[in-house]
């Protein structure tokens, strides 16, 4: 099994340089997405059933899945499978207005692959090293995805992101130095399972306290940079919004979970060895909390829907990190909850956002009206996904918003829930505000004529938006299952 | 008292026979590379001989001032000098001997040099006096922490210099530790713009735009120029000894006097050549990026009072 | 003195950081990046030859110090002055901050990670907190390098210094991460860095300047 998730994307990134016709490069990605999908559904039900999958042989001590990675893991290979369905038409129109190339094309399958498979490895790996080279290889396997239009704010963008990711990460490596430090000083110098996370945490009380509240504060900002929180955001709009729809779709729904994972495993461990969840909690609060705010003021001054998107993908990352930081179960079951939400309706909406840009070719929320009598399904589905992630019911985001704001009133944490009340209402009045001139009122542009593009786009969105309401009134039994071990996992009990 | 004497009088002939040799060896130097035969090393002794032949030329406008900066000048560089021994065997003499005493005595030379400067009422005198003050005031933070690190080590916690030889005459082996070597180099620099030197200063030139010390003293001529050159020839001595003697001990302490004194030559001598060498591998600065070589040598004396004290 | 030649090294990796900043041209970053190399060759060889003749056995830092040779000293500064050449003609200043006050701002940022680390009581080792120190404050300088340039090419040294800050860290610490880490490490950071080339090039066909002053299309 550890071998079929790094084989599958290595194979499927290369495949697709080897034949010319559209439809089958097309069809080598969707089949290649497809078994991923299989393969983390297969570990899903074998983690439901073992907990733990492990391996023998020279990966013994590097490969590891539990409930928490394979959860991620699902959401990442779930996310992939139907962008890759949507790059069909969204790159299949682009195809046909000779706005990308063939050759472009394929770059765009294998080099998501490669991301794909870079997220994956960092979810399979328990070894630190591993997981910051693997986080640090999505960086540059997107670089090239951000800049694909090769314009002036595209690869403005893209160069932002490199530098800004690539220079945050490298104190995530310093916090995993220090952490590695520590555990050949009091554990002896074991190499490689010296990294290992699951070492590390079996062995927490060992390990010295001080260092590893420096670690934690190394780490949090290395891959608090990927994960956009507030003062290292500053990448992540441009990234975002400049990015083709899929791409968008991928960083925002998938790549701030993985890095959001790495976070969670060095928190687990400080947590353990500190015996209390203090530390981390005020941290994690602090930055949550400076988030959700930043995005509420920034979401009301955009032109531009996707940035608007974007900032509120900065905001839910808070909501996440608030989750985590109250470190109640009711707090982690919430961030857990809501990484699932969060990751399926933001997909969502930066693939609608994809076929309004193919309509429109301007990302003005200006120049963009009754979209709804233009676009019915993507109109609506927007719409509704606007609703959705600003926290309505009946929708899954509500459910996890409800319950993060609850736990921090029952943690006593009132300054957090209030002001995090408020900024939810702001981000809510935001969308409201500039999100809803586009879907009313009737069109004005001669040049736009009605009807969707084709029928591909429109389906995956309306699969992804069942998923949500799904999820908002019922949750799976083997998710649930796998969603309960996973907070176990993340308090420190259950799990193992 | 009179052994003290003695050996106060011995360092100062000492240094004042030695001290031009040094300028001697970086000007044939500098003419080796540039393809030239070069005057002979001793040739500053047979300038200063000469000069002290020629007659004075003074304004008429000079005041009582500009007749005597010169010996000012002079006696400072040799006061400092004599607080310095420049070998162990020579420590007895000093007992009013500190390191922050010879910063003062170069402040009040250079200030009756600068006044003497702006005296005469010529344009390049007043521009050559706030250059060089200028100069040394960029230099000087760096200086003065450089005489703090050394003095400050918890053995020696004083400026005294006997206290200090001390210390360095049991401990040789400091030359080799980070802080010694980053304070060197610091000094090194210090050296270069307090001796006026390439690339803080031209010595040899007499353009209007570029020169620093040669435009203060332009108007001299005769014995007092030549007291002006002799004190400048021991001020650079006074560095080179700092940095022989303080910042890279070694064979400091061997017992025999003349063997230290052997040692000691061939220590100021090497010194001497680095400056040489970067005086030949370097132009000279605009009077607006000297500022940048002066925090240089603040920042690397910084890092090497940090490696010393706080790093450890 | 095995200590005492490591201390002095990494503080000269130290002082190239200094010299970096200190630079005005872009010409001259890469020599000094190779200088700051160089040391850190010298550092990873020290640290396996002592390894090997203390252990009797083959050590596997000795691969990073081929690694670095190779690629640090030799081919990336090769590479970095052919960019270099191909995109910019003239020679221009390349700093907003002034060098004095940059030298100045680096000094707190060494006072900054001395304050930070020693206030570690977990590290006993009083060596190790010295490297780690020195590694810190070269990160932290070569963040600054970033901050403080103005063209592309000095947003890639400041990289390059960080990485080798970070490697700085981890060979004088914990005497080498586990192999397969440091060559994924290397692998990655090298890519990272050719990467950063192409999109230099992309900046200069799109902005007709590596001066990223010039990137300001994309704001709040």
């Amino acid at each position: 099994m550890n071998l079929a998730f790094i084989a599958i994307p290595a194979l499927a990134a290369g495949l697709v340089w080897t034949n010319k016709n559209k439809s089958i490069i097309h069809l080598t990605n969707l089949a290649g997405a497809a078994a991923m999908l299989l393969t983390s559904i297969l570990a899903l039900v074998e983690v439901n059933r073992s907990k733990i999958i492990t391996t023998g042989g020279f990966f013994k001590d590097i490969f590891y899945i539990d409930s928490l990675s394979v959860y991620i893991l699902f959401i990442t290979t779930l996310a992939f499978f139907l962008v890759s369905l949507y790059s069909i038409s969204y790159f299949g129109q682009e195809l046909k207005r000779n706005v990308i190339t063939l050759k472009k094309l394929k770059l765009y399958y294998s080099l998501s692959n490669a991301f794909v498979l870079s997220m994956i490895l960092a979810l399979t790996t328990q070894n630190m090293g591993v997981m910051w080279i693997a986080i640090e290889a999505t960086t540059l396997a997107s670089a090239f995805l951000v800049g694909f239009y090769n314009n002036k704010r595209a690869i403005e963008a893209a160069w932002k992101y490199l530098i800004i990711c690539s220079v945050g990460i490298a104190f995530a490596l310093l916090g995993i130095i220090l952490l590695y430090y520590s555990s050949t000083v009091e554990l002896g110098g074991n190499k490689v399972i010296g990294m290992s996370w699951n070492y590390l945490l079996q062995h927490a009380s060992a390990l010295d306290p001080s260092i590893l509240k420096i670690a934690f504060i190394f780490i949090l900002i290395g891959f608090g940079t990927k994960v956009g929180f507030s003062p290292m955001h500053t990448w992540l709009p441009d990234a975002h919004s400049q990015a083709p729809s899929p791409v968008s779709s991928l960083l925002s729904g998938v790549l701030l979970n993985t890095a959001m994972y790495g976070i969670i495993r060095v928190m687990t461990i400080v947590n353990k060895s500190l015996d209390s969840s203090r530390y981390t909690g005020n941290l994690l609060l602090l930055l949550g909390i400076l988030s959700v705010g930043t995005a509420a003021i920034f979401v009301l001054v955009q032109q531009d829907y996707k940035r608007i998107l974007a900032y509120s993908s900065i905001e839910h990352m808070g909501i996440i990190a608030i989750g985590l930081g109250i470190c109640t179960p009711v707090g982690i079951f919430a961030a857990i909850y809501h990484i699932f939400n969060h990751a399926v309706t933001k997909s969502m909406l930066f693939l609608a956002t994809g076929n309004v840009y193919l309509k429109y070719h301007t990302k003005k929320i200006s120049s963009i009206k009754g979209l709804i009598k233009i676009m019915p399904v993507t109109g609506v589905v927007f719409a509704m996904g606007a609703f959705a992630i600003t926290g309505m019911p009946p929708f899954g985001i509500f459910m996890s918003k409800f319950n993060t704001v609850a736990a921090a009133i029952f943690s006593k944490n009132y300054v957090i829930a209030v002001l995090l009340l408020i900024f939810l209402a702001a981000v809510f009045g935001g969308f409201t505000k500039q999100l809803g001139r586009m879907f009313l009122g009737s069109n004005n542009n001669p040049e736009i004529n009605k009807g969707e593009l084709d029928k591909i786009g429109p389906a995956v969105l309306i699969i992804l938006f069942c998923i949500t309401i799904f999820m908002g009134v019922y949750i799976p039994g083997p998710i649930k299952t796998l969603m309960d071990n996973a907070t176990g996992i993340i308090l420190g009990m259950g799990g193992k | 008292m009179l052994e003290s004497i003695l050996k106060l009088i011995l360092q100062i002939l000492i240094t004042l026979l030695i001290a031009p040799f040094f300028t001697g060896v970086i000007r044939k130097m500098k003419a080796r590379v540039q393809h030239r035969v070069g005057a002979s090393v001793i040739q500053p002794y047979y300038d200063l001989i000469k000069l002290f032949k020629k007659d004075l030329v003074v304004s008429e406008t000079a005041s009582w001032i500009y007749n005597l900066a010169p010996y000012v000048y002079f006696i400072s560089s040799v006061a400092a000098i004599s607080c310095l021994p420049i070998v162990h065997g020579l420590t007895g003499f000093s007992f009013y001997t500190d390191l922050l005493i010879i910063v003062y005595l170069f402040v009040a030379g250079r200030i009756f040099m600068a006044l003497a400067g702006l005296d005469t009422g010529s344009t390049f005198g007043g521009m050559g006096s706030s250059r060089e003050l200028l100069v040394s005031a960029l230099v000087e933070p760096a200086l003065f922490i450089v005489i703090i690190t050394v003095s400050a080590r918890a053995e020696v916690a004083s400026t005294n210099v006997p206290a200090i030889y001390e210390f360095l005459a049991g401990n040789t082996e400091t030359a080799f530790t980070p802080m010694n070597i980053l304070l060197s180099a610091s000094m090194l620099m210090i050296l270069i713009a307090e001796s006026s030197r390439i690339p803080v200063d031209d010595p040899s030139t007499h353009l209007e735009l570029t020169m620093v010390h040669e435009a203060m003293v332009l108007e001299y001529s005769g014995r007092h120029l030549a007291f002006i050159e002799m004190g400048s020839y021991i001020k650079q001595l006074v560095f080179m000894t700092f940095m022989a003697n303080i910042l890279i001990p070694v064979g400091f302490n061997v017992g025999n006097t003349f063997l230290e004194f052997g040692i000691y030559l061939v220590k100021v001598l090497v010194i001497t050549i680095l400056v040489g060498v970067v005086e030949l591998n370097t132009v000279k600065f605009r009077l607006y990026s000297i500022p940048n070589f002066a925090v240089i040598a603040l920042v690397i004396s910084i890092l090497g009072f940090l490696t010393g004290f706080i790093l450890k | 003195m095995y200590h005492n030649a490591l201390n002095l090294m990494s503080i000269l990796i130290l002082i190239s950081a200094f010299a970096l900043i200190a630079n005005k041209r872009q010409n001259s970053y890469i020599p000094t990046f190779r200088f700051q190399s160089v040391l850190l060759a010298g550092i990873s060889l020290f640290v396996s030859v002592r390894e090997m003749i203390a252990s009797k056995k083959f050590d596997e830092v000795i691969i990073m110090f081929v690694l670095i040779v190779v690629f640090k000293v030799i081919i990336i500064p090769r590479y970095m002055k052919s960019t270099v050449e191909k995109v910019e003609y003239k020679v221009e200043k390349d700093f907003f901050i002034n060098i004095p006050l940059s030298m100045i701002i680096c000094c707190c940022l060494v006072v900054l990670s001395w304050y930070v680390i020693y206030h570690i009581e977990g590290i006993t080792d009083n060596h190790a907190k010295n490297y780690l120190i020195y590694s810190f404050s070269v990160v932290l300088l070569g963040l600054f390098f970033m901050i403080s340039r103005k063209k592309a090419i000095g947003q890639i040294i400041g990289f390059l210094v960080i990485e080798n800050g970070m490697f700085l860290a981890a060979m004088l610490t914990t005497e080498g991460m586990p192999m397969i880490v440091e060559l994924g490490l290397f692998f990655d950071l090298l890519t990272a860095f050719i990467i950063m080339g192409i999109f230099v090039f992309k900046i200069n066909n799109t902005f007709e300047s590596i001066d990223i002053n010039k990137l300001k299309n994309l704001k709040g």
